[in-house]
């Protein structure tokens, strides 16, 4: 039963593959569900996630929703549908003698590739046909050179109308200094075709640079449709289904705001759940008190995601690219800062012409889904490998839920086998095997680019499919301690209840240090000030939240070309005359810190002005597990697993039987109903007080031996 | 290996971990790029802090290179001649000290590359040296320009050339220098501003080297480098081993410039594979003397050529370390222009023209060793595009500036198994180099840029394509704008092999207000009043193969997205297309295509 006063908050994360559910109460994990997502109808899963979690507290869906507080959302659709090409057909209108800009982006090719004469260039976001050239121009102070054309544009969109496009991206040269035109095809755009979704790059992203505008701008445009009816139908769903709380979306900078905000910025979606697996690993290692730098990884079905949190910080980054980096599509906005690869538990193994294995990116995704799930999947993935190998419990998938076919994963494995000449169990071993490699090459590419060292860091293994394969991947990387939540299998879905009310509003305002325009700048961080709070207004919504504030602000020596931002040292307008020297001050600083000098006969140039908001929901001391431990647990199973060249006698132990402070050794595999833990040989785990596991994995493995009879575990 | 290497304390703990080894070149190659990002987004001249035209570099102390992580290869590949004349001229290197260096007689690329020098002692032994060269954007020729394509020699041309002058001691700057080159150089304060960034970000890479040293051992991780540079060595050579044996000669020839070169210039090169040896050779002996103008290349260049053309024209990437390159030999000449240029010869555009042309032509030459290998030529020279302006700017108080523009890029060659890269801009970058933004160009100098574009049917036709070149159309906004610009590829586009085609000549207009064109010579230094523009084409990339074989359904999306014309789907690739391009209803017809294609083969 829910204490009436008790704060009950929904979070829903949608993957690739699926979707997953976590229910606070007053701020304590009380249950986690999951569900396939299924691509015919995204709510069902949705609901599927919720219902799963509402069962284990005794509720039906419908009361549940009924009690609860708040929800929050996260998911993937969006970078799905856009790396899947499935987004809307869209135009982009651009200033005359402009229509490659998304074809060249802003040249320069992926690092490793110095000397590399092998790889073709890919075409345009939105292809050479689907744009069109607008006859107008501003100038870089704002002027008007060439006036804009309305019965052009008129016709243009009519022709638009006519070949049927579902959305329009406007991206014109300048205007940022000057949104007149711009403004004006909106209007033309209403007329028009109303009804039809449109971004206009000064309202979505006000920064000089005519190719991140337009990038992020055609991004934006092609994903409003598709948005706004996925994100539309839940909430519809939701209402009907009782629900009246606020309801909250996931952005790609690690926070949450309202789905009405969301469905109007889409672009804001790209990371949206991946985003949130950073913020649960910090709240999990501050939980254990690790302190030092975290990379955090997410093995879901479909792809591999990696974070980090260095120096206490989400890292993030305002250059994103989807795919390759200086010729994928640049996203240009504040975003945590997330390595994606296509693998996963759905990663499909294949054998190639000239007889080599490869793992991925094509994913099975749920729908058929591995082969072992029974539901018409034919070609074999990494989770097929895992339960070849033993490492799955055929009835307690899924917490018993799905009966695991293993059977036929067994034929198709061979099939490969056979082609490769080695057994099914080496098969087996050789997909998880490839995955990992993958997976760990994500992790260096990642870590110590940055100049993180994985080894000195504490890794954090979230998704369904982490725990098959984290062992060999920690121990390659040379990982000392991992941490693996009880809800791994749900991370961000977790994080999502951890995170805040965020929004950021930024607006360009040039003016320097020696003609310090107060007054202007003022303005702009008054009507900042305004949008913060209308944020606030709306996003508060029924829900209570503390509410932070800061300032910041781009800045540059004269001359420069790229801003340092920076946290100024006011509290909003009413900047003076006599704070320059404290903003100018503040702004060499923040440029020692980056670039280790500073120039202080310059003049200080600021670009633009950013306001951010905070709301902070978090309002739990605790994420103790809610149950009940049963002391000294039998293994629900004992199976064979293949591990190396050995089969082994292999406990299989439900996680919740397993008390704080025990101590389980490889090899066994740790179940729950939304994860599976293999822990080889040569690993022993240790249940936190939280009831997360830690897992040592290598050199320290002195302790147990292993003993099958006893279920393995040392209390 | 010089003593350095072998200094007693490298000698106490033999042991490699190959997975450290690892580690500690990824983190070098961290160090790099954090090296190279904080000069980019900290210096005011556009040239760097716009299209990366700066390059840093971690050398051990003796200059086996560490990183290029990031960086152009043709700024990297010589600097091991650089680190040499620093310890030529200064055998007593010390924390705190910074050296200048733009010798090109002496292991610089071309003057305009500054680059700075910094060593790293720990323990007394001198460990380590850091490079950061970055293209300025003026350095006090006799013109405004960083491209003296007319210097009779180098003092026609102008500059002051340090030579590992030591322009920093104890963290802090020989006034002296500063003071020569702010009498000396254009823009004197944007300069000293880029200098600064320059040394900011050289001194965080020392501070990098020096947190890493303090955590793994300065010694360790020099162990650790040689075992990477050796396991590179042995990658390079089980990769040639796998490599056919042949030889092949090629030879282009640079555009003419009437009083300069009224004939162009021979570029000449051998390539030899020698898989048994693992080696491969680039003899390019026979080239001829230096001339008394600026485009003679520099012993840096000319190394970093023929490497750049070895390793783009092997069928599959190396891993590259300090070990990558023992096995390609590459011989050269005294006081040839493409081999070491003498002293006094000019090598002022060492870093682009013959350079562009050496590199095509060492990769053409594999090709003719065996399909597979090897590429066409890419494009050449800089045209407007990559014009260098100067002028005064009244929107800032009538302010000078100069600035090298990045602005539209020829196209890249096509290989056995790819269509040319886009944004390739020549063989020295490869495609490394970043584009201006249209924006910022306009926010920092008085300039309209009217369009860039691509240009259909450009790109050298083949079983695989080379690049389209693009089109670029600007002008002054206010006032007379000075313009300097050394195309190539005009007269002698970049050729194709194995039956692909040329790529499309550059070509050049001044625009008057009233829209009449003149023709614009390759080699130009002229003044665009307000009104006038300046309408440049670069260069398509070569083709390779023949295009009937090029595959009909690539042909057909070469058209829709504008790469390709469909009169030339027809005439050149022999593909039979029906519909129509703007309604989106356009496609070919398989049979008539087959036919059309064996009438055009007959």
């Amino acid at each position: 039963m829910i204490a009436n006063e008790s704060n009950v908050c929904i979070s829903v994360d949608t993957g690739g593959t699926f979707t997953d559910a976590v229910v606070t109460i007053d701020g304590t994990i009380a249950a986690v569900g999951k569900a396939p997502t299924t691509y015919g109808g995204l709510v069902d899963g949705f609901f599927g996630a919720v219902q799963d979690a509402a069962k284990s507290l005794s509720l039906s869906r419908d009361e549940l929703f009924a009690r609860a507080d708040r929800l929050v959302y996260g998911t993937t659709h969006t970078v799905n549908a856009y790396v899947q090409g499935k987004t809307a057909k869209t135009a982009l209108l651009i200033t005359k003698g402009f229509a490659d800009t998304l074809l060249f982006r802003e040249g320069g090719r992926p690092q490793e590739q110095t000397f590399e004469f092998n790889v073709p260039f890919p075409g345009p976001y939105i292809p050479r046909l689907q744009t069109f050239e607008i006859d107008e121009r501003i100038d870089a102070e704002g002027g008007v050179v060439r006036a804009l054309d309305e019965s052009e544009v008129r016709d243009t969109l009519r022709g638009i109308k006519r070949e049927q496009f579902e959305a329009i991206a406007v991206a014109l040269i300048w205007a940022p200094s000057n949104h007149a035109h711009e403004h004006r095809i909106g209007e033309l755009i209403e007329e028009e075709l109303p009804g039809v979704a449109y971004t206009l790059s000064h309202r979505l992203l006000p920064i000089m640079r005519e190719y991140r505008r337009a990038s992020v701008t055609a991004l934006d445009a092609s994903l409003k449709p598709l948005v706004e009816e996925s994100l539309g139908a839940v909430e519809e769903e939701v209402r009907r289904a009782g629900f009246s709380g606020p309801i909250l979306l996931c952005t790609s900078a690690g926070g949450v705001v309202p789905i009405d905000h969301a469905i109007t910025h889409p672009v804001y979606l790209m990371k949206s759940g991946p985003a949130m697996a950073p913020v649960a690993a910090r709240r999990y290692a501050e939980l254990e008190q690790f302190r030092g730098d975290v990379v955090v990884v997410d093995t879901g079905g479909t792809t591999f995601d990696v974070g980090m949190i260095q120096d206490g910080e989400i890292a993030q980054s305002r250059i994103t690219w989807m795919g390759p980096e200086g010729i994928g599509d640049l996203v240009a906005m504040a975003t945590v800062n997330i390595k994606s690869i296509g693998s996963g538990g759905g990663s499909i193994a294949s054998v190639d012409e000239g007889g080599l294995l490869s793992v991925g990116p094509r994913s099975a995704g749920s729908e058929p889904g591995p082969i072992c799930y029974g539901k018409g999947g034919t070609e074999p993935t990494v989770t097929d490998a895992a339960a070849v190998l033993g490492y799955l419990q055929p009835d307690f998938f899924f917490g018993g839920r799905m009966t695991l076919e293993v059977e036929p994963a067994r034929q198709a494995i061979a099939k490969l086998g056979e082609r490769l000449g080695t057994s099914v169990p080496q098969t087996a071993e050789g997909i998880i095997r490839l995955a990992s490699e993958s997976m760990i090459d994500a992790i260096h590419g990642l870590t110590i680019n940055a100049g993180i060292d994985p080894r000195e860091s504490v890794l954090v293994a979230g998704g369904g499919a982490a725990g098959i394969n984290i062992v060999p991947i920690a121990r390659e990387l040379g990982v000392k301690k991992v941490i693996v939540p009880r809800h791994a299998g749900v991370l961000s879905a977790v994080g999502m209840q951890y995170s805040d009310l965020t929004f950021r509003s930024e607006q360009a305002k040039i003016t320097n240090s020696v003609a310090f325009d107060a007054e202007g700048v003022n303005e702009v961080l008054t009507a900042i000030d305004e949008r913060l709070d209308a944020f606030a207004v709306k996003a508060s919504g029924e829900h209570s939240a503390v509410w932070e504030r800061e300032y910041r602000a781009e800045a540059r020596y004269a001359g420069q070309v790229w801003e340092v931002e920076f946290k100024l040292p006011i509290g909003g307008h009413g900047v003076t005359q006599e704070d320059v020297g404290r903003l100018v001050e503040s702004f060499h600083e923040a440029h020692q810190k980056q670039y280790t000098f500073v120039d202080r006969d310059s003049a200080v140039e600021f670009i633009s002005w950013v306001g951010v908001t905070r709301g902070i929901l978090d309002i739990s001391n605790s994420t103790a597990p809610a149950g009940t431990w049963h002391g000294r647990p039998e293994p629900l199973a004992i199976r064979k697993c293949h591990f190396g060249s050995v089969e082994i006698e292999t406990p299989i132990l439900a996680m919740d039987d397993l008390p704080a402070g025990a101590i389980v050794a490889g090899p066994a595999a740790l179940v729950s109903p939304t994860s599976t833990l293999v822990l080889y040989p040569d690993s022993v785990a240790r249940v936190t007080p939280h009831g997360d596991f830690v897992l040592t994995v290598g050199e320290d493995t002195s302790t147990p031996v292993n003993h099958p009879a006893e279920g393995n575990v040392h209390v | 290996m010089s003593e350095t290497l072998e200094s007693p304390a490298t000698r106490t703990d033999d042991v490699i971990d190959p997975i450290l080894a690892t580690v500690i070149s990824h983190r070098l190659n961290a160090i790099n790029r954090e090296m190279n990002d904080a000069l980019m987004h900290s210096a005011r001249s556009a040239l760097i802090s716009v299209a990366r035209d700066m390059s840093g570099a971690l050398m051990t102390a003796d200059g086996t290179l560490i990183s290029l992580a990031n960086s152009l290869p043709i700024h990297i590949l010589g600097s091991h001649l650089q680190v040499e004349s620093l310890r030529r001229h200064h055998p007593t290197l010390r924390n705190g000290d910074a050296y200048l260096h733009n010798d090109p007689y002496e292991g610089c690329t071309h003057p305009a590359d500054f680059t700075l020098l910094v060593p790293v002692v720990i323990d007394d032994v001198h460990c380590f040296t850091l490079t950061l060269l970055a293209h300025q954007a003026d350095i006090g020729n006799s013109q405004p320009t960083t491209y003296m394509f007319d210097a009779k020699d180098v003092y026609n041309e102008g500059a002051l050339i340090f030579t590992a002058t030591q322009i920093q001691r104890d963290y802090e700057d020989v006034e002296d220098i500063i003071r020569m080159c702010r009498k000396r150089i254009r823009a004197a304060d944007q300069w000293y501003a880029d200098y600064r960034a320059m040394i900011g970000a050289i001194r965080l890479g020392e501070q990098r080297i020096r947190e890493m040293s303090e955590r793994f051992g300065a010694q360790t991780i020099l162990r650790h480098l040689k075992w990477m540079a050796n396991y590179g060595d042995e990658m390079m050579g089980a990769a040639i081993r796998e490599l056919p044996a042949g030889r092949a000669e090629y030879e282009v020839r640079h555009d003419p410039a009437p009083g300069l070169m009224p004939d162009g210039f021979r570029i000449h090169a051998a390539v030899e594979i020698d898989p048994k040896e693992g080696k491969i050779i680039v003899d390019l002996t026979d080239n001829d003397d230096c001339m008394p103008n600026g485009l003679n290349l520099s012993e840096a260049t000319t190394l970093a050529g023929a490497l750049i053309g070895v390793m783009t024209s092997l069928p599959k990437q190396v891993p590259i370390t300090g070990g990558s390159f023992r096995r390609i030999e590459v011989k050269m000449r005294e006081g040839a222009a493409v081999g070491k240029a003498a002293f006094p010869h000019s090598a002022s555009l060492a870093t682009t023209n013959l350079l562009y042309r050496l590199i095509g032509a060492v990769q053409c030459a594999f090709a003719n060793i065996a399909y597979g290998l090897g590429s066409g030529a890419g494009a050449s020279g800089m045209s407007a595009a990559w014009g260098v302006i100067s002028g005064h700017d009244r929107r800032f108080g009538d302010r000078f500036y100069v600035n090298q523009l990045f602005s539209a890029f020829g196209g890249g060659p096509a290989t056995a198994r790819v269509d040319g890269w886009i944004n390739f801009g020549g063989g020295g970058v490869n495609g490394m180099l970043l584009r201006d933004s249209i924006e910022v160009v306009e926010s920092k100098y008085p300039v309209r840029i009217e369009s860039v574009r691509i240009v259909p049917g450009s790109g050298g036709a083949g079983k695989f394509r080379g690049a389209p070149g693009q089109e670029i159309t600007y002008g002054p906004r206010f006032s007379e704008m000075e313009l300097a610009v050394a195309a190539d590829g005009m007269v002698h586009p970049p050729a194709g092999v194995h039956g692909g085609h040329a790529g499309g000549a550059a070509q050049m207009f001044v625009v008057a207000p009233d829209g009449s064109e003149k023709p614009l010579p390759g080699l130009s230094l002229l003044a665009l009043d307000a009104g006038y523009r300046v309408r440049s084409i670069d260069n398509g990339g070569g083709g390779y193969g023949d295009p009937l074989d090029r595959e009909p359904a690539r042909v057909l999306a070469d058209v829709v997205e504008g790469y390709e014309t469909a009169e030339r789907a027809r005439s050149i690739y022999g593909v039979a297309l029906v519909g129509v391009l703007e309604e989106n209803t356009l496609r070919f017809l398989p049979e008539e295509t087959v036919s059309l294609r064996s009438s055009m083969r007959g």
